[in-house]
């Protein structure tokens, strides 16, 4: 039983619930003044890097072959990317 | 790859599941990238309107389904170690409690779509809203079929038996529930949080 | 002997494909699907400008839609071997199936009826124009069914050698669920679930042809493999 909580899935798990409350945190104008605009970018950029992690430690793709990983790293940068690129200029 | 499937992580490269989920996995997540993409280009085209009705948004309800989701993912992580583990009463049970996170997610749900209902607001009503109303439906949908999925391998580990071939069916199917989490954290920044 | 039909059939749903492509896409002149926001006018006037391209074009859908039957006869067989004996998701893909092929005539039916007599009113080349592509683009629930009895009838299959690879039943489960956008667009008029939109036609049409032809090829392997194995 023990052995099971000592993993590293469980600091993993507090981590992504305390970047939640920070994200949400950012998304109501917490830290970043009257520059909604960073707070957004910061708070996307929270959100692939929690799923970067789910992808990594929760899916296990970290020892999954080259590839795979690869894949899923790709659509995390790309999708992010993206999402930033298209808001940024526009507000 | 050909690693044997109750190896422990630590094993060089061990592929989570039949090769074959991963299609649709990846599948799904390529009709969600587009669902992204097409919400903040059109979002582009009329920002106040989507940031005003955004407020109008239960940010709560939101916040703690993220906080659901989250957690049952962790529940499914847990699962997995422990079937690895051969301890089939702390899988099954850590299965179970996945799948109440997902039925809390679904009540949830129910009441934000009652209370935006009740004020009138539908999928009709504007853009934001119909895209939040299309792509929270179209995740819940999944998270219904992931249900399914976490009742299946529920009653798989109940069985006991954590031979290779079975630890393939829990792998792929916890993959599947990890994915309905993803999509929720990008759509609860995207929806409830870009301003 | 057995085999060759089987072949055949499998073919037919080649042939299906190209030639409704050709119908609905070339001849018609139907892709880009024409807006739900447009005019009756703007709608009226297509069927009167391209009269005669429509009326080839869905003379071509209409006419190559049969050939889905034997198609869907082919997929029957080979999920028999998958499934062994009862084999009950082989039936409800035979009779959801079927069902498909009647979603895939009727809009040509439609669409023929309003090239028929392009001079009536705008309002009502507007209405059968609308029909039409209800029809064609909506009633994803036989499709949906007819998928996932085929998805999980490959994923039920434990033999040494599988009839289909397991993929391709997760690729088959996959598409099911990019059918059902479609279903909603009676709420659009514009925008990407419309019936002119990224979500309710482009990737649902890709994907069908794309399903289509996964399916042609990995039922023309395991014909022959049965041939080989008999």
């Amino acid at each position: 039983m023990e052995s099971i909580f000592s993993l590293k899935v469980t600091p993993l798990w507090i981590i992504l619930i305390l970047a939640t409350a920070v994200s949400w945190e950012f998304g109501h104008g917490f830290g970043f003044g009257s520059h909604h605009n960073y707070a957004t970018v910061a708070v996307v950029l929270i959100a692939f890097i929690k799923v970067r992690f789910v992808f990594l430690d929760f899916m296990e793709l970290r020892a999954a072959p080259l590839p795979l990983r690869l894949a899923f790293e790709s659509w995390a940068v790309l999708v992010g990317g993206t999402i930033i690129g298209l808001y940024w200029p526009g507000s | 790859m050909a690693a044997s499937t109750d190896a422990p992580p630590g094993a060089r490269t061990h592929l989570p599941g039949e090769p074959g989920v991963w299609v649709f996995i990846l599948g799904d997540m390529l009709m969600f990238a587009a669902f992204f993409v097409v919400f903040v280009y059109y979002r582009r085209q009329d920002v106040p309107l989507f940031v005003h009705s955004q407020s109008t948004l239960n940010q709560h309800f939101g916040a703690i389904n993220t906080l659901l989701m989250l957690t049952s993912s962790w529940f499914v992580a847990l699962a997995i170690h422990s079937a690895r583990a051969h301890v089939a009463k702390l899988c099954s049970r850590f299965f179970v409690l996945a799948f109440l996170c997902g039925l809390g997610f679904v009540v949830i749900k129910f009441f934000e779509y009652r209370e935006k209902i009740h004020a009138g607001i539908m999928l009709t009503t504007n853009d934001f809203y119909m895209y939040y109303y299309m792509f929270t439906g179209l995740h819940l949908m999944h998270v219904l079929i992931g249900m399914g999925v976490l009742t299946y391998l529920t009653s798989i580990a109940r069985g006991g038996d954590f031979q290779a071939k079975n630890l393939n069916v829990l792998e792929s199917g916890a993959s599947f529930w990890h994915m309905v989490d993803i999509l929720w954290i990008v759509l609860f920044a995207l929806l409830y949080l870009m301003k | 002997m057995n085999t060759r039909s089987q072949l055949l059939c499998a073919w037919s749903g080649f042939v299906f494909t190209v030639v409704f492509t050709i119908g609905f896409w070339l001849v018609a002149n139907f892709v880009p699907p024409p807006s739900p926001n447009a005019s009756a006018a703007d709608i009226a006037a297509i069927y009167q400008q391209n009269t005669w391209q429509i009326r080839l074009g869905m003379f071509l859908m209409m006419g190559c839609s049969g050939l889905i039957s034997p198609f869907i006869a082919a997929i029957s067989l080979q999920m028999k071997r998958m499934e062994g004996s009862p084999s009950i998701l082989t039936y409800t893909q035979l009779s959801s199936g079927s069902i498909g092929v009647v979603f895939l005539i009727l809009p040509s039916l439609i669409w023929t009826a309003a090239a028929f007599r392009p001079e009536r009113s705008a309002d009502l080349i507007l209405l059968l124009n609308d029909l039409g592509w209800i029809v064609l683009l909506m009633p994803f629930t036989s499709f949906v069914v007819q998928n996932f009895a085929i998805g999980f009838a490959i994923l039920s299959d434990k033999s040494v050698a599988p009839v289909f690879p397991r993929w391709v039943g997760f690729f088959t489960l996959w598409v099911a669920i990019l059918f059902v956008p479609g279903g909603l667009l009676t709420f659009f008029k514009k925008g990407p679930f419309a019936w002119d939109g990224l979500f309710a036609f482009w990737i649902p049409l890709v994907i069908f042809l794309t399903w289509y032809l996964v399916m042609f090829v990995f039922l023309r392997k395991g014909i022959i493999e049965q041939a080989r194995a008999a």
